[in-house]
């Protein structure tokens, strides 16, 4: 009995001591193995940058993620290069040889040495371009890059099998406004180093020159693949391509290495020897692997960890990069289930009437969201135009302020008066409404709770509801919401007709469903103009009934902040992107022991 | 009992086909859509038209749960619609030995722990060591997994660096050799299986204890003692196999755990597992991947519950099958 009660006792101190042997055994090992992995030397020529998820293909005609894009961009070359000017707003597009805005001195021009266009010329109608290519590139496997590779993909971007989700880039080309792109007349290639594209309408130039830059395909590897197979194709995973990086590794959802192509001449092999994109799904361990420094780039980190990070770890930075993004509160303009019944318009009972939605907006404490959530990181909204884009921005326009009074009396004035409950109403109806949005973002949440109060002091019932992400998605495109808030990420190239446009079934994003012909007028007018900032008077008064009429109340707009460790430099950031200049970025080395 | 087996799996083939089939339809009638990732601006209207033309989304229901029905008779399960195109079970099969991986090596410590736990508990039963040992279980069984996990991050990876904070491997360790990758993999996988394995054997401790308790309160184990046995022999080797009885039914249904994966282990310790495959696909609407999933698991729930019964004929003579 003692014997064993002792074995017993000694029980737990065993397996204290198997435990605690077994942990230090591996921590040891450990130690040497993180020494092993990346000695100081290895760190020094090896950049990563913590994802939130996998890249899809690795091929520019159907990559679909943002990441892919990214990845796709270093590994595959570009007719040209693109610039977004700081100072103006404005895109800017570089050949070789040509530019096609002179620079307006902003110090973060990009030099156009890894653009294929040697130069281009566009036909005096407007109807063609033709692009002189240089004649020394060559494809990873040694192979040229040749006008036929061009005309051999845009056949495949145009392919209603492989479905691209660039293919609306194709639009002006020759036969597209009669059901199908003529690709025999539409490009052209006399000779290796000559492309030429027609239009079927004239073609302001920036537009023909973003819409004739996709991204070429090897055609002598990609001709084997059959259409149909496309999509399932290897080479989407192992793909050849003529720029600074080549795909070294791959192992699905887990990490993508690439590594600096050495025979790359478009213009120079990168700089930092390797990238590894890690996945990382879990934000907060993102960010504990910024601080720790095995990852050096973490895109999206929230306003509120930055002094968090920056106490842990002195050596991470906070970069951010243009205005580009917005949250909103959507108000269903028009009676949505009315609509979905008899296909009919009219206005919906609650946010129908402007004056009640400027009313909305008075009532809304934006500043206060701004203060209490974004901090400097956070711009007061007028309209969907960025003030990023400086050409096109109306910075006359005076935002609505805070002021229940002034709401309160427009409320009034519309005969919404105060009922025995506290509640608002007008012909026994209360003012009273769900507020939707999409499960899982802190800051939409934030904002719904101070919404909900701004609107209780006016004596307006606002409830919220949170769904998830595809059934809210899908109850904003049905009509079904009457309010709730989301956000948009605006394109370079201002183009607001699908959010705005009159005929809802062609505007796909139109959801609070506003109806204004002048606004189709004015976008129509500014598309047709030959030169972008021809355009700005019409995107003035584009911005002043917007304003006027608050189809939706415009809530803030959002400085995005990347995490960036300060052993990078020479990264600059702008709305174009965050790894707009990677190729350029080299890497301090870590201080010898 | 090999009659009892086959009768067991015949019975499975029909209860299969009846949860695909559910799982076919319920998807397709839950709101959302496969193709929702292209309707955005800046993409083309027509992508996600001409996506759903191709998944053959566009046909009525029952053509498509026949032209399904048809393939999977042939055994083909499709490709991921959200993965690259990828066939469903390739990339099951790279998920797989990530779950298996970490869920063996939990399930182990699971069990190990529990039983030894649950043991002394009951053989010192109210004295300090049952209770603290009881209220330590309870105190790590009533923890959020999530939440103990990012502790442990916290404390072990950022304020005292023992352990990685995320990742099956280091970052190029392909080159350390065999041995130093193994190596390597096992020291990254120490902090996920603690945490995994502590809430469990908790659990199974709080099992273990009671019908330990229950056993040995019985005639036999009086008799056990009074034939002059050693109290080691009387409860290692008649109280503990009687106890172990209830435990055997946990082991059957932990199986399928080895292959559904734990979804926040993975996805805070960033493992490309079973379970983020799961929940990835479900958000994504990914109908191929979300029912060679629930093939999966299915087919496991079934042999789980067999070896169960299979395990207590086994340990207990007394029942038949």
């Amino acid at each position: 009995m003692m014997k064993s009660n002792k074995l017993i006792r000694l029980f737990p101190m065993l397996l204290l001591i198997v435990v605690v042997s077994l942990l230090t055994a591996c921590s040891k090992q450990g130690g040497s193995k993180k020494g092993m992995a990346m000695t100081s030397g290895a760190r020094d020529t090896t950049l990563v940058i913590g994802m939130l998820g996998d890249a899809d293909y690795l091929n520019p005609v159907i990559g679909a993620s943002l990441t892919s894009s990214e990845i796709t961009g270093l590994i595959y070359p570009g007719l040209l290069q693109g610039e977004f000017d700081t100072k103006t707003g404005l895109m800017n597009y570089l050949a070789l040889e040509k530019r096609f805005r002179p620079s307006s001195g902003d110090p973060d021009t990009k030099s156009p040495k890894a653009a294929l266009a040697r130069t281009w010329s566009m036909s005096p109608d407007h109807r063609s371009i033709t692009y002189i290519l240089r004649n020394d590139a060559k494809w990873a496997d040694g192979q040229p890059v040749t006008s036929r590779d061009f005309k051999f993909a845009y056949r495949l971007y145009g392919n209603p099998v492989i479905a691209s989700p660039r293919q609306q880039f194709l639009a002006e080309l020759v036969g597209a406004g009669k059901g199908g792109v003529d690709f025999d007349r539409a490009i052209e290639t006399p000779n290796d180093t000559t492309l030429v594209f027609r239009f079927y309408k004239p073609v302001p130039e920036h537009l023909a020159l973003f819409h004739t830059s996709l991204t070429p395909l090897p055609e002598h590897l990609w001709k084997k693949v059959n259409p149909r197979e496309f999509r399932e194709s290897k080479l989407n995973q192992q793909p050849v391509g003529a720029g600074p990086y080549r795909l070294a590794a791959w192992n699905k959802q887990q990490s993508l290495t690439l590594s600096s192509s050495a025979s790359c001449n478009l213009p120079k092999p990168g700089n930092i020897k390797r990238i590894i994109y890690r996945v990382i799904p879990d934000y907060t361990v993102r960010l504990a692997q910024l601080q720790t420094g095995d990852v050096d780039v973490v895109e999206n980190v929230k306003p509120e960890d930055f002094a968090a990070v920056q106490k842990a770890n002195p050596n991470v930075d906070i970069r951010t990069i243009g205005l580009r993004v917005y949250d909103y509160v959507g108000w269903q303009n028009i009676d949505g289930d009315y609509y979905n019944q008899s296909g009919k318009i009219r206005p919906h009972p609650l946010f129908g009437n402007p004056a009640i939605r400027q009313a909305l907006t008075l009532a809304i404490d934006r500043q206060s969201i701004i203060d209490g959530y974004l901090g400097e990181y956070g711009v007061l909204a007028r309209t969907d135009i960025s003030p990023s884009l400086k050409w096109a921005y109306d910075d006359s326009i005076k935002p609505y302020g805070y002021d229940p009074a002034q709401a309160v009396k427009l409320l009034e004035q519309s005969g919404w008066l105060p009922g025995p409950d506290g509640i608002r109403q007008k012909n026994g109806r209360r003012f009273s409404f769900v507020l939707y949005t999409n499960a899982g973002n802190a800051r939409r949440n934030y904002a719904c709770v101070i919404i909900q109060q701004n609107l209780r002091e006016i004596g307006i019932e606002c409830k919220i509801e949170l769904q998830e992400s595809n059934v809210f998605f899908q109850n904003l495109q049905e009509r079904k919401l009457g309010a709730w808030m989301a956000g948009w990420a605006i394109g370079l190239e201002i183009d607001p007709l699908d959010v705005w446009g009159s005929d809802l079934k062609k505007s796909r994003f139109n959801f609070p469903g506003y109806i204004n012909p002048r606004i189709d007028q004015l976008c129509d007018l500014a598309k047709n103009r030959m030169r972008t900032e021809d355009a700005r008077p019409y995107w003035i008064e584009y911005q002043k009934i917007l304003h006027e009429e608050q189809p939706i109340t415009f809530l803030y707009w959002i400085r995005e902040t990347q995490g960036f460790s300060r052993r990078i430099q020479g990264a600059k950031l702008n709305i174009s992107g965050t790894y707009y200049n990677i190729d350029d970025w080299t890497l301090k080395p870590s201080i010898a022991p | 009992m090999l009659r009892y087996i086959l009768k067991r799996l015949l019975i499975a083939v029909p209860l299969m086909f009846g949860v695909l089939t559910l799982t076919f339809f319920i998807i397709r009638l839950a709101p959302g859509d496969p193709a929702a990732f292209f309707i955005q601006p800046g993409i083309s209207p027509n992508v996600a038209e001409q996506l759903r033309q191709q998944y053959g989304l566009n046909d009525p229901l029952p053509v498509q749960y026949l032209k399904w029905l048809i393939n999977v008779l042939h055994g083909d399960f499709g490709r991921s619609f959200s993965r690259a195109q990828q066939p469903v079970f390739d990339v099951i099969a790279e998920a797989l030995p990530v779950t298996m991986t970490i869920a063996i090596l939990t399930l182990i410590a699971n069990f190990l722990f529990g039983i030894i736990i649950g043991v002394i508990s009951a053989v010192r039963q109210n004295s300090f060591l049952d209770r603290f040992l009881t209220v330590t279980a309870l105190f790590f069984y009533s923890m959020p997994e999530f939440w103990f996990a990012l502790m442990m991050i916290i404390m072990f990876a950022l304020r005292f660096p023992l352990f990685p904070v995320s990742g099956l491997n280091e970052v190029g360790a392909e080159s350390y050799g065999t041995i130093g990758f193994i190596m390597d993999r096992i020291w990254h996988l120490v902090l996920p299986v603690t945490v995994l394995s502590i809430n469990g054997a908790a659990g199974i401790a709080r099992y273990v204890r009671g019908s330990m308790l229950e056993v040995i309160r019985q005639d036999y184990i009086r008799t056990a003692r009074a034939k002059g046995l050693s109290e080691r022999a009387v409860i290692l080797k008649h109280a503990l196999r009687n106890a172990l009885l209830p435990v055997v039914t946990l082991m059957g249904s932990s199986l399928p755990f080895i292959f559904s994966g734990a979804l926040f282990i993975e996805v805070i310790f960033a493992f490309p597992g079973m379970g983020r495959v799961t929940v990835e696909a479900i958000f994504a609407r990914d109908y191929p991947l979300i029912i060679a999933n629930t093939f999966v698991s299915g087919i496991m729930i079934v042999f789980g519950n067999l070896l169960a019964d299979v395990l207590y004929a086994v340990v207990d003579p007394r029942i038949k099958l």
